[in-house]
C-alpha cells in the first residue's frame, strides 16, 4: 500500500503537535517511527487512520486523497492502549475476531491467524481472564483478520516478555515478507528486531513544540 | 401447618388460572415477556458503552411527554389518543438530545445526562400539575401498570420486538464492533453516526414501551440489573445476551406471580426479583471463588 504525507501540520486546540510532516512509502516498505513520549507519533497515526481530521491534499492512500479514501478494510490497526475497548463485559476471543471480519469468517483462516500469533489455546477464553501481553496478541490477530496490505502497531510489545517479543517481530517480518507495507512506532528502535527499510524520527523542537522530521532511507537500519 | 402449605399452592393455582381466564393477566404476561426479552438485550449493549445512566434519563424524559400529553388530552382536549404517543416522541427526541449534547462536551459526556434529566423532571411536575395533578393515571406512570395494558400496545410492542430483533439479526456484527469497540469500527468504514442515531432511538422507544411494564422510576432497572448479574458469570458475550434474558424472564414471571397472589405492585415486584437474583449471583460468585481458592490451597499441599 502507498502512502504520501505532503506537509502535514496538526494540533490540537491550541497547540501544534505536528509541524510539516512529509515522507512516502511504497508497498512493502517498513517504516518505524521513533521518537520521545509526547513527539507526535500517536498523532501522526492517527491522521493515517483518518482519526484525526487533517487538511485536505495532505495525505494520500493509494494515490487516493484520504478524505475519499473508502478501503479502511485493507488497514489493520493495533492500539497502543485498549482503552477505547470496553473489555469488561464478557466476550471470548473468537467471538471478538468473528464480529471484527464484517464478511464471512473463514474458519480455517482464522484459526491459522490465532496459530500464528501463538493464541490458538485461548480462542475460547473470556477477555477478562487474559494478560496484557495475551490481549494485546489478541488485537493483533484482529487487525489480521481481514487480510490488511497496511499493517499500523503503536507500540505493539509494550508489556509483552522477551520471548514473546522475538516471536511477535519474526511474524512482523514475515508479514513484511510477503508484501504487508508495516508501519510501527517504538519507543527504542534499539531493542526492536524488525527489518525495517525506512525510520523516521519524531522529536519535539525545543520550546515551540514544533517537531524535526528525518527520514533515513538508507534502507537497514538494524 | 396445613394451612402454610396449601395456601401459596391453592393461590399459585390461581394465578394459573386467572391466566387462562382472564384476558387483563394473559395481555399482562405476553407484555412483560415481550418487555423482559426486549429490555436486557438492548440493555446490554448500553452497558458495554458505559451509558448505564442513559436509560434512566430517558424514562423522565419520557414522563414528561406523558404529562404533556395527559394536560392536551383532559386540559386543553386535544383528541390526541394515548399519551404514550406523545411520550414514545419524547423518548426518541430525549435520546436524540443527549447525543447532541455528547457531542457538544465531548470530554465531559455525563453531563448531557444531568441536563436531559432536569428538563425531563421539570416538565413534568409542571404539566402533572397543570392537567390535574397526582392521579391514579400519573401513579400508574411513575409505578407502572402492566395489569392495565390494552390490546393495542399489545400490537405496538409486539411489532417493536420483530423490529429489534430484526436489526440485531442483520447488523449483529457492526452492532458488536461499533458497541466494543467505536474507533476499530470506524476503521472498518461503519458509519457510527448513523448506527448510533438508530440505537438511540430504538432504546428511546423500547424505554417508553417499558415504562407501561414498570413506570419511569423503575424502568433502567429492567434493562440494568439482569445485564449486571448476567455479565458476572457469562462465559462469552453471547451466552452473556442469554443468561440477561433468563434472569429478566424468569423475574417478570415470579414478579407477576407473587403480585398477583399478595396483592402487591407488579413493577416493583418485578423489581425486586431482579435484585434478588443479583444479591444470588455475587454471593454465589463469592463462594465459588473462595471455594476455587480452597479447593487450590488443598491441591498445593497434598
Amino acid at each position: 500500500m502507498r502512502i504520501k504525507v505532503d506537509n502535514l501540520s496538526f494540533g490540537y486546540d491550541y497547540r501544534t503537535v505536528l509541524k510539516n510532516v512529509t515522507f512516502s512509502l511504497e508497498s512493502g516498505d517498513f517504516l518505524v517511527i521513533v521518537g520521545n513520549n509526547g513527539s507526535g507519533k500517536s498523532t501522526l497515526i492517527k491522521c493515517l487512520l483518518g482519526i484525526n481530521r487533517v487538511p485536505d491534499d495532505k495525505i494520500f492512500i493509494d494515490d487516493i486523497e484520504i478524505h475519499d479514501y473508502r478501503q479502511w478494510i485493507n488497514i489493520g490497526y493495533v492500539p497502543q492502549k485498549f482503552d477505547d475497548f470496553n473489555y469488561e463485559f464478557p466476550i471470548t476471543v473468537n467471538e471478538i475476531l468473528t464480529v471484527s471480519k464484517l464478511t464471512k469468517i473463514d474458519e480455517d483462516q482464522k484459526l491459522s491467524i490465532l496459530d500464528r500469533i501463538g493464541i490458538l489455546e485461548l480462542q475460547n477464553e473470556n477477555i477478562n481472564s487474559l494478560s496484557g501481553g495475551q490481549l494485546q496478541r489478541v488485537f493483533i490477530a484482529r487487525a489480521l483478520m481481514n487480510g490488511p496490505k497496511l499493517l499500523v502497531l503503536d507500540e505493539p510489545t509494550a508489556g509483552v516478555d522477551s520471548e514473546n517479543i522475538d516471536n511477535f517481530y519474526r511474524m512482523v517480518n514475515d508479514l513484511n515478507a510477503e508484501g504487508v507495507t508495516i508501519i510501527l512506532i517504538s519507543h527504542d528502535v534499539k531493542t526492536t528486531k524488525a527489518n525495517f527499510s525506512h525510520i523516521m524520527h519524531l522529536e519535539n523542537g525545543k520550546a515551540e513544540l514544533t517537531h524535526v522530521c528525518e527520514i533515513d532511507f538508507g534502507g537497514d537500519a538494524s | 401447618m396445613i394451612d402454610q402449605i396449601t395456601e401459596p399452592l391453592l393461590l399459585s393455582m390461581s394465578f394459573i388460572r386467572a391466566l387462562f381466564e382472564r384476558t387483563f393477566m394473559q395481555r399482562a404476561l405476553i407484555t412483560g415477556i415481550l418487555v423482559g426479552f426486549l429490555a436486557p438485550l438492548i440493555g446490554s449493549f448500553v452497558v458495554i458503552k458505559r451509558l448505564s445512566m442513559i436509560a434512566d434519563t430517558l424514562s423522565h424524559f419520557t414522563l414528561a411527554g406523558l404529562s404533556i400529553g395527559l394536560f392536551l388530552l383532559n386540559i386543553i382536549g386535544l383528541p390526541i389518543g394515548d399519551p404514550l404517543y406523545i411520550g414514545m416522541i419524547f423518548a426518541v427526541s430525549g435520546a436524540l438530545l443527549i447525543e447532541a449534547l455528547r457531542s457538544y462536551y465531548r470530554n465531559y459526556k455525563e453531563i448531557s445526562m444531568p441536563i436531559v434529566i432536569s428538563l425531563g423532571t421539570a416538565l413534568s411536575a409542571l404539566f402533572i400539575s397543570l392537567s390535574g395533578g397526582f392521579t391514579s393515571t400519573v401513579y400508574n406512570y411513575l409505578f407502572g401498570s402492566i395489569l392495565t395494558v390494552s390490546r393495542q400496545f399489545i400490537y405496538i410492542i409486539t411489532i417493536t420486538t420483530f423490529i429489534v430483533i430484526l436489526l440485531i439479526v442483520s447488523f449483529y456484527k457492526k452492532i458488536v464492533i461499533v458497541s466494543f469497540d467505536e474507533s476499530y469500527a470506524r476503521l472498518l468504514g461503519i458509519n457510527v453516526k448513523v448506527f448510533q442515531f438508530v440505537t438511540t432511538i430504538i432504546l428511546g422507544l423500547v424505554i417508553a414501551l417499558a415504562i407501561e411494564t414498570v413506570g419511569v422510576l423503575l424502568v433502567s432497572s429492567l434493562m440494568i440489573i439482569p445485564v449486571a448479574a448476567a455479565m458476572k458469570i457469562g462465559r462469552s458475550f453471547k451466552n452473556t445476551l442469554i443468561i440477561a434474558i433468563l434472569f429478566s424472564e424468569a423475574s417478570v414471571i415470579l414478579g407477576l406471580w407473587l403480585s398477583y397472589v399478595a396483592g402487591i405492585p407488579s413493577g416493583a415486584t418485578i423489581v425486586l426479583f431482579n435484585i434478588s437474583i443479583l444479591i444470588l449471583v455475587v454471593i454465589f460468585k463469592k463462594l465459588f471463588s473462595i471455594q476455587r481458592v480452597r479447593n487450590k490451597q488443598e491441591a498445593d499441599v497434598y
